[in-house]
Parts: C-alpha cells; sequence; structure tokens
C-alpha cells in the first residue's frame, strides 16, 4: 500500500527551481533514503511532503489519518521549556489525549536516551541532545510516516551510530523518508534510494535495483606484488587495467569467473585475493551526479 | 479549541520564565507611583534647583487629584505603549524568524488557538499593569493628596484597558503579518502614532474615535464623557480588536511557511 505519492512535485522562488517537478511513492513500512549534494533540493521537498511549504505545482497524496513526524536539519526548541513539558506539547496538539500525552512522552524520551535530562530546559541541551529530542518530538504521537531531515549528520561518530540504531528499530512499523549525503548511512537503512540533484530526481528505485542498474561488476585478481600482476597478464593477455598488485578485468567482454579460476588453479603464483566487485552507493552516486 | 489550553499553557509558561509578567507591571507600578510622587514633591524641588531670589515666595496651588491619575495616563500612552509593543513584538515573527515555529507548524494546528493564546496572554499581561500601575498611582494620590471616587477610578482605569487592548492586538497582529520582530514594532508604532496624531491635528472635527478612548477615560473621573460618543467611541474599538485578532489569525496561518526549516 501506498503510503505517500508525490506527484511532478515543483517550488520556484522567482525565477529558480528549487524542486522540479519529482514524483515517487513510499510504500508502507518502508525506509526511503533521499541522496543528494548540499543545495539539490532535498530540505524543500521534505518542507513540501510535511506541508509547511506550498508546492508551486503537483501535489502531495497520503493519507490523512496516519500523522506525520518531522525532524528538521536544525531543530529549534523553545529554551525555557523542559524537554518532558515540550514533548507532552507536541504530543497534545498533533491530537493524542492528555491522559496518555505525559505516558507517551516520558516513555519516547527514556526510548531517545534523555530520560536523565527530561525535567532539563531545553536551552542547556548540547547538540547531540537536541538531535534527540527532535526525534522525539517526531515520534511521540507515534505517526506512521517519518520524515527526517539529515538525522543523523550534524552528530559525532557515537552519536550517529546511535541515532541509526533508533531509526532502525523503528524500521518496519513506520514509513520513514530520510534525506542525507552520507552514503553509508543510506546503505545501511534504505529499502528505496531517491538521487536528487539540482532540484530534480535523476535517479530512484530499490537499493538492489540502482545497483543492478549501475553496478558494472568487476572482477579483481590481487596479488602479492606488481611483478606478479605483471608477470600474469603476459602469460594471460586479457584486456585489463593494472592498479598496483591488483588487475581489474572488465565486467563485460572479458573472461568469465570460471576462466579466471581455472587459470588460476593451474598457475596460482602470487595470487592471493579474487573477486567480483559490485559498485556502493557512493561509486553509484558520483556516477549519476557526476554524469551530468 | 482543545488546542487552546496547552498553546495557553505553554504562553504562560515563556512569560513566567522570562519574567514578562513580572517586569511589565513593575514599569507601569513605578510610572504609577512616580506621578503623585513628583508632584508632592514639587515645592521642594523647585526650592532647592531654582536660582530664585531670597525672599522670593513660591506659590503652587495643589494639583487635582484627577489630573494627577489623567497624567500618569499620559505616561502609559508613551511609555507604557512602548513597553508593550517591544514586549510583544517577537511573539509570532520571532518564533518564524529562529525556527521554534516549525515543530508547531508540522502538526495539525489550529492557527486560531495560536493566535488567540499570545493574545490572551498578552492583553492579560497589559491589563494586569494597567491596573496595577493605576491602583497604585491611585492609592499614592490618596496619600499625598486627596482620594478620588473609586466608583469613578473603577470607569476610568475599565476603560483605558480597552485602549490597551486595542494596542496589544495590533502589535500582534504584526507580528503575525511582518516577517520580523523589529519591521512588526515599527508598524505597530507608526499605527498608533499616527492614529493619535491624525485625531490630534483634526479630531476637533468629529467626536467618535477609538484614539479618544484614553481622553475619555480621563473625563471619567470628572464629569464623565458624553455618553453616546463614549459608547460609540468603544464599540468601534472593539470592532477594531475583533478585526486586528481576525487578520492576525489569518495571517499566522498565510505565513506559516515563512518559518525556518
Amino acid at each position: 500500500m501506498n503510503m505517500l505519492e508525490a506527484r511532478r512535485l515543483t517550488k520556484r522562488y522567482g525565477g529558480e527551481l528549487a524542486v522540479d517537478q519529482v514524483s515517487f511513492t513510499l510504500e508502507e513500512g518502508t525506509a526511503t533514503a533521499l541522496i543528494g549534494p548540499n543545495g539539490a533540493g532535498k530540505t524543500t521537498t521534505l518542507s513540501m511532503l510535511a506541508g509547511l511549504l506550498k508546492p508551486t505545482e503537483g501535489s502531495v497524496e497520503w493519507d490523512a489519518h496516519s500523522g506525520i513526524g518531522f525532524l528538521p536539519q536544525h531543530p529549534q526548541f523553545f529554551p525555557w521549556l523542559t524537554a518532558i513539558e515540550f514533548t507532552e506539547m507536541a504530543a497534545k496538539i498533533s491530537g493524542v489525549e492528555a491522559k496518555l500525552a505525559r505516558k507517551q512522552s516520558e516513555r519516547t524520551l527514556e526510548f531517545v536516551g534523555l530520560g536523565q535530562a527530561m525535567n532539563k530546559k531545553t536551552g542547556t541541551f548540547s547538540g547531540g541532545m537536541k538531535q534527540r529530542l527532535g526525534l522525539a518530538q517526531a515520534i511521540v504521537h507515534q505517526p506512521k510516516l517519518l520524515l527526517l531531515d539529515e538525522p543523523v549528520s550534524a552528530l559525532d561518530p557515537t552519536g550517529r551510530r546511535e541515532v541509526m540504531d533508533l531509526l532502525k528499530s523503528l524500521q518496519g512499523q513506520t514509513t520513514i523518508l530520510y534525506s542525507t549525503h552520507i552514503l553509508n548511512d543510506a546503505e545501511e537503512m534504505t529499502d528505496q534510494v531517491l538521487f536528487m540533484q539540482r532540484g530534480k530526481l535523476v535517479e530512484q528505485g530499490s537499493l538492489a535495483e540502482v545497483k543492478k542498474r549501475h553496478a558494472n561488476p568487476q572482477i579483481r585478481i590481487g596479488f602479492d606484488n606488481s611483478e606478479h600482476a605483471a608477470r600474469f597478464l603476459q602469460s594471460n593477455p586479457w584486456q585489463a587495467e593494472v592498479k598496483g598488485a591488483s588487475i581489474w578485468l572488465p565486467a563485460s567482454g572479458g573472461p568469465s569467473m570460471e576462466e579466471v579460476l581455472r587459470v588460476i588453479a593451474s598457475d596460482p603464483a602470487g595470487v592471493n585475493a579474487v573477486e567480483r566487485q559490485s559498485a556502493t552507493l557512493e561509486e553509484i552516486f558520483l556516477k549519476v551526479v557526476g554524469a551530468r | 479549541m482543545k488546542q487552546l489550553g496547552v498553546l495557553f499553557q505553554k504562553e504562560w509558561r515563556e512569560n513566567l520564565r522570562n519574567y514578562k509578567i513580572f517586569w511589565i507591571p513593575a514599569v507601569f507600578i513605578l510610572f504609577g507611583i512616580m506621578e503623585p510622587v513628583t508632584n508632592y514633591f514639587l515645592p521642594q524641588i523647585l526650592d532647592s534647583v531654582g536660582n530664585l531670589p531670597d525672599g522670593a515666595v513660591i506659590e503652587i496651588p495643589p494639583p487635582e487629584p484627577a489630573q494627577i491619575l489623567a497624567a500618569v495616563l499620559g505616561q502609559y500612552q508613551l511609555i507604557g505603549m512602548l513597553v508593550l509593543i517591544l514586549a510583544y513584538m517577537g511573539t509570532i515573527a520571532g518564533e518564524r524568524k529562529s525556527g521554534t515555529a516549525t515543530l508547531l507548524y508540522v502538526r495539525p494546528l489550529s492557527f486560531t488557538s495560536y493566535f488567540l493564546s499570545k493574545w490572551m496572554i498578552a492583553g492579560l499581561i497589559a491589563i494586569i499593569s494597567v491596573w496595577s500601575g493605576l491602583l497604585a498611582a491611585y492609592y499614592y494620590t490618596f496619600l499625598l493628596f486627596e482620594q478620588v471616587d473609586f466608583v469613578k477610578f473603577i470607569q476610568f482605569a475599565a476603560t483605558y484597558s480597552v485602549w490597551i487592548l486595542l494596542v496589544v492586538s495590533i502589535v500582534l497582529a504584526a507580528s503575525a503579518a511582518l516577517p520580523n520582530p523589529g519591521f512588526a514594532a515599527a508598524v505597530a508604532l507608526a499605527v498608533v502614532f499616527l492614529a493619535q496624531l491624525g485625531d490630534g491635528l483634526l479630531g476637533a472635527y468629529w467626536t467618535v474615535s477609538p484614539v479618544k478612548i484614553p481622553n475619555y477615560a480621563a473625563q471619567w473621573l470628572v464629569d464623565g464623557p458624553v455618553r453616546a460618543d463614549f459608547w460609540w467611541a468603544l464599540g468601534i474599538a472593539l470592532l477594531l480588536i475583533a478585526m486586528a485578532v481576525t487578520f492576525g489569525v489569518w495571517m499566522s496561518r498565510k505565513n506559516a511557511a515563512d518559518t525556518k526549516v
């Protein structure tokens, strides 16, 4: 079932197109990574999905009853409210009953690791704590759709790890769309990827699909040193690229894996590794974005 | 409307924790006390600073108590209004500019409740300030001069409260309509002072104007204003308040997209 559908979403500021005809759907219960360089239009897209910005053209359709949670890139809190006061207010405005709001807020703050700081004023919070509180206010009313703008890019490696783990524990029960420019994170938690550049969606699909489309798997043969590699190529005149102590065989038109293994089995001098390498998300991203 | 209570609690906490609920009334009380006290000590003050020849006798008739209270309004018309405008110029524009509003606007927020919660707290503090300030003035006038009839005083303070509520409504509407707190304050000040200037220059040609309400308030201390003029002015002021609130609700919804994300 579709949780959300964006149709030819467009945002124009003056003459400038911030977001240009972006269309995609979010399946219920999936995690989608919106990937793109700074200024690609990710935040503008998320703001339109969250209902903060009105699209110039196009539409967003989603199940209005499901509730929405939104975490901006730099969430700002009222410094004179405590974490629990803020979370409780957020829950109530989102329609959580007064009786439940307190309990749900406490549980959520425990969940994001702010159990100890619940009664502290948010004005005293560090960046990492604010990010956690931002996550807490986004999930306290148990929305079915979660929109997160760069949820981890402002955090240090430990904080990043912890917040990613929190998000992963929500995966499956909640539909998540998050923007990022950190591709390792995207690879870790994503069913679908959307690549954005200069306001346009330049590639989309499931992670597996996109990888397959751009993967171009190559075979790498590793040697102890470059002399071994050179000698190997002399006795096997394949079209290949030599990089240091490795040789790379092209994805198509070259010998198959079986053939390579047979050759090596008969003459294994100096070989220490044989592997099929598929591209990482980062390489695909650079390829897709760089090609334009 | 269920959100009104939640949002009012937020505003209450803000005004309590940034001490607005204490210092704004304190300013009004200070200026309320200063007027009767300076009037009382005026002969001594003149005596000590004036280079009068020996033997010159200063004969100042003691001021009427009603005049003193009216003079307090004169102070509030300048300093009191300035304090209120500066204190509440950012109540909506500031939230949008800093981005604190974003986490509210992204929810199914009732902008009517949002605006009303702010209007209620600003109005409440303005009225508390005016009444505590005027009561202080009333008490010191009684101590140092004579007592003013209490019923007349109530009519005086209640009438002025309507004017101050109108000023607060204008500031909040400006804060909802304009992109930043400074701009909102400038526009609110311009509206209020231009209206006063216009009424001051041309007001002789008409008797019904909400800008005359402070004058009518002072008249209650003596014989009371012409009733028909008073009620018309009051009615128009209440209508303007309702219009400012409606406009403020509409503008806060319309400008929600300007919040910093």
